[in-house]
Parts: C-alpha cells; structure tokens; sequence
C-alpha cells in the first residue's frame, strides 16, 4: 500500500515536470499556427493561420537558402569536428610522450578564454587570409574543441590497450586501428558527441554572425534575430520559423538518445 | 614544479584573455565593401517592413535616372550591428565595413565621439541639412558637423480609445494639451467607470521618464557631459508623476515588450504613449479600426518650460569611412532621403515611416484621413507634434544613464527612497564611464 502511494507520488510528480518541459514546445507548435495578434493575447489553441505565416515568412526572408546553409555548415562541423576531436583524444590516451600532460593541459586551459575576447583577434586572422563570408572561416573555430577533446580521451581510457597491441603485431596500421577497431566501440560516444556538436554548430550565432556579411551566407538563427528586430514583431511568422529550427536539432537529438544519454554516463559496453 | 607550470600556463592564458580586447593600428585590406563594382552600394539597416523597405524604394527611385545603380542591402539587427562595428574598428580592419549604414539616434554620439573616423562628415556635400527638422538633426551632429541623413520619425503621440473614452464620459479634447496631473484625474475616473487602465509601460524601462523629461527640455547631462542625475528635481518629479499612476491603476506596468504591446492590441489599455513608429504596432489589431484617435502627450506640471511634445528613438543614414564611391553615396541620399517628395509619399502609406526631410509634409498623401484613426490626419498632425519638440543632448552615454535610470524606477516601485535611488544610479553611470 505504501508502496502505491509513494508510486502515485511519484507520478504526480513526473507529470507536472512533463508539462513544464514539453509546455514551451507545445507553444511553440501551436503560435506558429495563430496571428500575431493571438499570440501575444495567449491563445492556447491550435489556430489557422500556418499557411499565412509562411507566405510572408518566405516573402520577408530567404528561408529555405538559410535553411541549407545551416544544414550544409552544421554537418560539415560535426563531421570534422568529430574526427579531429577523436583523433585528439585518442593521441592524447594512448601515445606516450613527456610532453603530453602539459599540451593537455593548455588545451584544458583554452576553455577558460570566452569566445567574446577571441572574437577580434579571429576576425583579424581571418580577413587577413581572406576567410571572411566562407564556409572554412566559420567552421575552423569550432573543429577542435577542448570538451569533445576531453570526453574522447577519458573514453578512450576504457577501450583496452591489449588489443592495440594485438592489433599492431597483426600489421594493422595506426590510422586502421583508430577506425577499424576504435570507432566501431565508441558508438555511444560518437552519438553524444556528435548531438553536442551539432547543436552548438547549428545555433552558432555570434561567430557566424561577425563573419558572414553577406546575405547569401545567412543561417537560420540570423534569420530569427533579424525577425525580431523591426518596430512590429510578427509573433505567428517568428514561432513558425522558431518550430523549422527546432525540428532538425530535435530529429538528432532523438534519433541518437539513447546513445546520447550512455554517452554522457560514460558506459562503454 | 607540474603546480607551477599549471599556474604560470593559467596566469598566460589569462593576460592572453585580457590582451584579447586590445586593437591595433587600421590596415589596407584588398575586400572592398562595395566589391568593385562602382555603381553598387552595399548598406547595412533592419526591420525589412519599415527600413529596408524604405531604402528597396529608394534604389527604384534613384535608378530612374541611374539605371546602373544597385543596392546590396544586408539585413543586420541593432544589437549585431553594434558587435560588428566593435569588431571590426577592434580589428582595425575597417574594410569590412558597408557603405551605408543605419544608426540609431540615440548611439550617434557615442560612435562619432568613441571612432572619430568611422563615418563621413557630410556638412560640405550636396545635402541640405536646412530642411530637415531641428530636433532630428542634433542626434546626428557633433561640434557642429553633420554625420548623418535623417531618416525616421520618433515623435511622441499618444492614442487613445475614443469608445472607451465615451464610455468614461471623456472626449479627446480632454486629453489633448493637459498637463499629467490632469491625466492622472482623467486616468482615475476611467478606471473606475470602465476598469482600463489608460496607459501601459513596460516594467524595467525608463522610456517614459525620459519622454517625459524631453517633453521639457530636460536631459541627464551638465554641459560638460558628466551625469546630472542625482539631485535633479526633474528626474524626481518624472518618477513621482510614474509611481503616484502606478498607484492610481492609471498606468499598467507589464513585464515584457509582447505584452506591453498586447496591453493595446488586445484590449486592456484604453491609451498608448510613445514614440510614432508604436502607430504600426496599434494598427495590427484589425477589429480596432475606427476606436482610435491620437492627439499630444501631457506636459510637465508646474514647469515652465513644458510642452507637449517630446521623441523616442529614430535613426539615421550614415556613410562609413570605407565608403569607396562617396559621391554617388552622397548623391544617392541627398536625391533620396534629402530630396525626393515621391519616396516619402510612397514608404508612408504602406509603411508608417514619417519624414524627418520637412518638404515632405507640404505633400498630399500627409493630409489623407486615416480610417484606422476615426478619420483623423494624423501624418500632418505627428509632423506639426515635431516641429514643436525640444532639443534635448542624449548624450555619448545614453544607454547607461538609460539603464541606470531604468533600475532606479524599478526600485522605487517596490519601495525605495527615491533621491537614495538617484544617486545610486548617478554611481552607475559614473562608473560605467570609468570615472
């Protein structure tokens, strides 16, 4: 009986935690389909609008060329970034070198300097060589990135040094034990890795917007920041752009949430 | 000796971090802004409803007679803008800069006075800066040199709903030339025969203090442009006129700007004072049309100089330094903004976007009645309202006293001594402008 009341509880609990989470997403979906003038009133119901606030959406901003771009930049991001990272952490494990611990170090250290102070420095670089409005100016700054360094090394400490060296007594080359035999076993923390990465690099605003000055290079969270800036703000046309950025972050993030969650727990099976 | 290798690498990342925020010297770079080609301009602005669409228009007109001419218009909102200017001068890479570009009213000071260098001073061109509107024109001029064209209007109207009003036994003429003390009698009885408050503000803002500071020539600068804020009187009776309507259920404080503007768009204020650019955000409730009526704000009680009349933002054509073809920059604004009848006749209808450039007012299309206003001419009437606002310094530090400004209001509401509040903020400001 007990045991059913503390179940009942638990529950109770659960739930209203349910609709506090899900609740800004259920809005979202729903002011997207109401006029402006709904949403900010706070209609709650699913109205019909959604046809009209894409036609001016799509009239007012190049939609879907910012939603390519934003494709195009993230996946570009997230593939290298993950190589680049895993290369890096597994260096980091598995060679031996006096000089390790101290470069590890310094990268560790490198998190500590917030984006905001690297920003000018960058953009002298980068118009220096001539990267400004192109797709390697805005990924570069991302590809190698303390954390995923950091998480790739610390998983790379499960994976068993024994077959590394069966491996290497069997001719397999280095590059082919990292990606025959290494990737293969770190699934799950390729999957979190890659959902960090991938949303970082599709909501990347600040850089992307000091680099890109062009409209044809423009990405979906510029799109939404220039939707707000206006004396009139059309909420209906905003969430709807709101609901098509979400839908990509949200269709990774469940397509690899399993993998995420073992991930970030740190289990290699 | 790994503890001090860890400690000296974190002391080096840490100067490098400082370092970080220093810029060097301005260099030659090869990217121009307008990418070679001589009869393109490229320009920076937001909001594509009202400014950008002003300037798309402004590229037909011009290219009339310029048939070659183009327009590269990047959209870039405010808040961006400002971090691509802070990067790019911090990079001193002033190549990347646009040839135009738009400025809000209240951050010219600070811009012209913090990077000399950053945009052309237009005094010795073609455009006549006689014909625009005083009052306009002094937020785009430093020590007497014109950086800017005058764009849009910020004159301060305030509507009211006409049938609520009725209701309430009131007409517009009441509310028209009073004073707040008068408001406040007017806002009370309302209340209490309708339930609507008559006026919203959103909480966190010192928007209103500031217009009603301006309705009288006040501002928050001495002349030699250290804060003025605490011990001024004017500031105090702002804040007192604010709390005593707060108090009195005449004005409504909400939270965030979506629903200051759903206090009016939905229904639950039966008036809205602010700047005219508000009209568009009033004319979005559709089932509206006719309630409506606008005439001036009221002025500072028991102050002589008081007017009626005050302004709240606006903003300004600039051309940068990096300008490659500066006299067809010129030229294409003193033909446009500074001089074309037929673009401001055609952006205000469809836009709302009211002329600074006062030859444009002599035009037909300002004395059409508006049906969403009961009919009423209310183009001719905003631009009578900005002939007759006072010049008030904003000041290099605007933002900051206006923040400052902003918390002091917000204490006082929930109960603080008002002259304490004051000199904190005056603290503030001070501090902010390293002194």
């Amino acid at each position: 009986m007990n045991s059913k009341v503390k179940m009942v509880f638990t529950y109770i609990l659960l739930g209203v935690a349910t609709v506090i989470s899900v609740f800004p997403l259920l809005w979202m979906v729903i002011a997207a389909t109401n006029k402006s003038v709904d949403v900010i009133a706070g209609k709650l119901t699913i109205g019909s609008f959604i046809v009209e606030n894409y036609k001016n959406l799509v009239a007012q901003q190049p939609l879907w060329s910012s939603f390519l771009n934003s494709c195009k930049y993230t996946v570009l991001v997230t593939v290298f970034a993950l190589i680049v990272s895993a290369l890096a952490g597994y260096a980091f494990e598995i060679y031996r070198d006096k000089a390790k611990e101290r470069i590890y170090g310094v990268v560790l250290m490198s998190m500590m300097i917030p984006f905001v102070a690297l920003m000018v420095p960058l953009f002298r670089m980068y118009s220096k060589l001539g990267l400004l409005n192109s797709a390697i100016g805005f990924m570069l700054p991302s590809l190698a990135t303390p954390l995923l360094i950091m998480m790739f090394r610390t998983n790379a400490k499960a994976f068993p040094v024994d077959i590394i060296e069966a491996a290497r007594i069997d001719g397999l080359s280095e590059f082919g034990i990292f990606f025959k035999m290494y990737i293969p076993s770190m699934k799950s923390i390729f999957a979190a890795a890659g959902v960090v990465t991938f949303m970082n690099a599709w909501n990347n605003y600040l850089w992307a917007k000091v680099i890109m000055s062009d409209n044809t290079t423009q990405t979906m969270p510029m799109l939404i920041s220039n939707l707000i800036s206006g004396y009139v703000t059309d909420y209906g046309m905003l969430m709807l752009a709101v609901l098509i950025t979400t839908i990509p972050t949200a269709i990774v993030f469940f397509a690899l949430q399993k993998n995420f969650v073992e991930g970030i727990t740190g289990s290699v099976k | 000796m790994k503890k001090r290798f860890v400690s000296f690498m974190l002391a080096a990342v840490m100067s490098v971090g400082l370092l970080a925020g220093c810029g060097s010297g301005k260099e030659e770079a090869d990217q121009g802004a307008s990418k070679g080609d001589e009869n393109t301009l490229t320009v920076w602005a937001w909001d594509q409803s009202f400014n950008i669409y002003a300037m798309k228009e402004a590229e037909k007109i011009y290219q009339k007679d310029h048939p070659e001419f183009k327009l590269n218009i990047v959209e870039t909102p405010w808040d961006d803008m400002q971090t691509q200017l802070g990067t790019i001068v911090g990079a001193g890479n002033y190549s990347k800069l646009p040839d135009i570009c738009l400025m809000q009213d209240f951050a010219y000071q600070k811009y012209v006075t913090t990077y000399p260098d950053l945009y052309l001073d237009l005094s010795d061109s073609q455009i006549d800066f006689s014909q625009f509107a005083e009052g306009k024109l002094a937020a785009s001029t430093v020590d007497g040199k014109h950086y800017g064209v005058p764009f849009d209007n910020g004159t301060e109207v305030a509507c009211y709903r006409t049938d609520i009003l009725e209701q309430a036994g009131y007409t517009m003429d009441d509310l028209t030339d009073i004073d707040w003390n008068r408001f406040i009698e007017i806002g009370m009885d309302v209340y209490d025969k309708t339930g609507y408050s008559l006026l919203s503000v959103q909480a966190g803002s010192s928007d209103l203090i500031y217009q009603m500071l301006q309705s009288a020539g006040f501002g928050t600068w001495k002349e030699d442009g250290t804060p003025d804020i605490a011990g001024n009187e004017n500031i105090k009776q702002c804040i007192e006129i604010y709390q005593e309507m707060r108090e009195k259920n005449v004005l409504a404080v909400v939270n965030s700007w979506d629903e200051y503007v759903a206090t009016f768009t939905s229904g639950k204020t039966a008036g809205v004072i602010n700047g005219c650019w508000i009209l568009a955000s009033v004319q979005t409730a559709e089932d509206q049309s006719g309630k409506w009526a606008i005439t001036n704000m009221p002025a500072l009680p028991g102050v002589a100089s008081a007017t009626n009349y005050s302004n709240q933002g606006g903003s300004t054509w600039a051309i940068t330094s990096n300008c490659k073809n500066t006299e067809l920059a010129e030229d294409f604004l003193s033909a446009t903004f500074a001089g074309s009848k037929e673009l401001y006749d055609t952006i205000l209808p469809s836009s709302g976007a009211l002329a600074t450039w006062l030859p444009a007012s002599e035009s037909e299309v300002y004395n059409e009645p508006q049906e969403f206003f009961g009919g009423q001419q209310i183009y001719s009437l905003i631009t009578e309202f900005a002939s007759k606002t006072p010049s008030v310094n904003l000041g290099v530090y605007y933002t900051e006293a206006n923040m400052a400004l902003a918390t002091a209001v917000a204490n006082v509401s929930g109960g603080s001594d008002i002259d304490a509040e004051l000199k904190t903020a005056q603290d503030t400001v001070e501090f902010n402008m390293g002194k």
